[in-house]
């Protein structure tokens, strides 16, 4: 589903990512943790092509970041679902907006988006805060909101970067339940984390990156070394 | 796609109704640019017919020799009368000459009479042109033609005047261009600016469109289309301004308001800066999507 084929990237000549080889499979649940500055928000822009390597390829759904045109961009974002440390909510929609905008920028009927984000808010216990706007809701509660925007157009690749990382413990452990929860109804999930030890032993595959390059991949378990 | 191009005009509309304020405000920018280009037009088309009734009088008028019988005279008017340029030919004869004077010029008839009936006014011919032969170029070649012809006294067409009319025609001609392209590029400026404000407004729901797979033109579409909104309507209440000022300044100085075609060009001029602007705003200011 995903591949990265040695791919190196370089800004200003400064290494962000170097021969990465990887690869995610269908409904995989996959942990990237490392430090600040690691690479990993790079990664991750890799793989919704919002930046291209310098050297190697990238496939994901299909999409090869060596022959993708501008046009099909819009595409492969629509089976990807993208949640942020910050949220990225939209602060003049409410709740129900927030969540509808992937439906109503891929031209689904008005009558199915309100079938579909009802549902998708009874199921995140949000329905009563779908007429609220982002400023009135807590962090915790702002967060679902963004999952539930990643997960409304039924993406098969949902990408978390740091989605707890402005949040309370208590509140990481709901989110990231919510995340394996996800997870075992099929969609894949790929989660950049500073403490991989939010998600529970064997649940998971966990890669380690560090200054662009990812360290011993296929032997390093974060979770028992960490 | 029906619903992708619905709810990319919903989405220009919200902007709107989210920013009422400032739309406005730039709304009545826009309304008094172009008041000041609709004034200029009024003046320019008022200015323009003027001239052009000027111009539609030129002709020539050929003073024939006395020696000259009618038979030769109407040949004469027939081979003017075939000449490029000539739309018609009126041929004067003497008593008619004198009667037009008499009644033209009743206090001066006297003088006739006092010349005595010896004395006739000269025959002569009166020459009407086609329009594109009214300049003082194509009129002079003409009568330099006629001019030379067996029977020709002498003859006038405006000499003086013709190529300063001419000119003034040209000129406030030109000037509308140039005055239009003035303001199509500063229009296009000042709403670019407000497109570029409303995108940086926005990045972030652009940049969140992005990612969530929007389409190109779903993000630009509610843009563009705030840029032709504001061009059309601020050129519609341009309109509506310079039409009442028109209107309590008609009394004092009598002028006619600008014609439908002239109303219809203003629109557009509106529509295409506001597109342009637009389109200069958004390729300046629209964030490549980060996370």
């Amino acid at each position: 589903m995903i591949t990265f084929g040695n791919v190196s990237k370089f800004y200003n000549d400064w290494p962000a990512l170097e021969s990465i080889n990887l690869q995610v499979q269908q409904g995989e649940f996959l942990v990237i943790s490392g430090p600040s500055g690691a690479g990993k928000t790079t990664l991750f822009r890799h793989i919704w092509m919002g930046d291209l390597p310098s050297t190697g390829t990238v496939e994901v759904a299909g999409y090869r970041s060596d022959r993708i045109k501008k046009a099909d961009l819009p595409f492969l974002r629509r089976k990807l679902g993208i949640v942020f440390q910050d949220f990225r909510l939209l602060p003049e929609r409410t709740v129900f907006d927030n969540v509808a905008l992937p439906l109503q920028v891929a031209g689904t009927s008005p009558k199915a988006i309100r079938r579909r984000v009802f549902s998708l808010l009874a199921e995140m216990e949000l329905n009563h805060r779908r007429g609220s706007f982002p400023h009135e809701l807590s962090g915790g509660e702002q967060q679902r909101v963004a999952i539930a925007r990643a997960m409304v157009a039924h993406p098969v690749i949902l990408l978390a970067d740091e989605p707890t990382g402005n949040l309370d413990p208590e509140v990481s452990r709901i989110v990231i339940d919510l995340l394996i929860e996800i997870n075992r109804s099929g969609t894949a999930v790929i989660l950049a984390t500073h403490d991989p030890r939010q998600v529970p032993a064997g649940t998971a595959r966990f890669l380690y990156l560090d200054r662009g390059h990812l360290v011993n991949p296929g032997i390093w378990d974060g979770y028992k070394q960490l | 796609m029906i619903h992708l191009i619905k709810n990319a005009i919903h989405e220009g509309l919200l902007n709107i109704r989210r920013k009422l304020g400032s739309f406005l405000i730039t709304l009545l920018m826009v309304s008094l640019s172009f008041m000041v280009f609709d004034i200029f037009l009024i003046i320019s088309w008022n200015l323009g017919s003027a001239l052009k009734d000027e111009q539609e009088n030129v002709g020539i008028e050929v003073f024939l020799m006395e020696s000259i019988n009618e038979v030769e005279a109407v040949n004469l008017a027939d081979i003017v009368s075939g000449m490029e340029g000539v739309r018609s030919v009126y041929y004067v004869s003497p008593q008619e000459a004198e009667a037009v004077f008499r009644a033209d010029l009743p206090e001066q008839a006297d003088l006739l009479t006092l010349l005595g009936p010896q004395f006739h006014l000269p025959p002569s011919i009166q020459i009407s042109l086609h329009p594109d032969y009214r300049t003082s170029e194509k009129v002079g070649g003409l009568a330099r033609t006629i001019s030379g012809m067996d029977g020709v006294e002498d003859l006038v067409y405006g000499k003086e005047y013709l190529p300063g009319l001419t000119r003034a025609v040209d000129i406030l001609e030109k000037l509308v261009i140039l005055a239009g392209l003035v303001l199509a590029v500063s229009l296009s400026l000042v709403v670019a600016n407000t497109v570029r404000l409303a995108v940086a407004r926005r990045s972030l729901t652009v940049q969140i469109m992005s990612i969530v797979g929007a389409p190109g033109w779903f993000v630009k579409v509610p843009f563009l289309g705030e840029g032709v909104l504001t061009g059309v309507a601020g050129a519609a209440g341009s309109l509506i301004f310079t039409l009442a000022v028109s209107w309590m300044l008609s009394s004092s100085l009598p002028h006619a308001f600008l014609p439908g075609k002239w109303i219809i060009l203003v629109l557009i001029l509106g529509a295409s800066s506001g597109a342009a602007g637009s389109w200069i705003g958004m390729k300046s200011g629209i964030p490549k999507p980060r996370s």
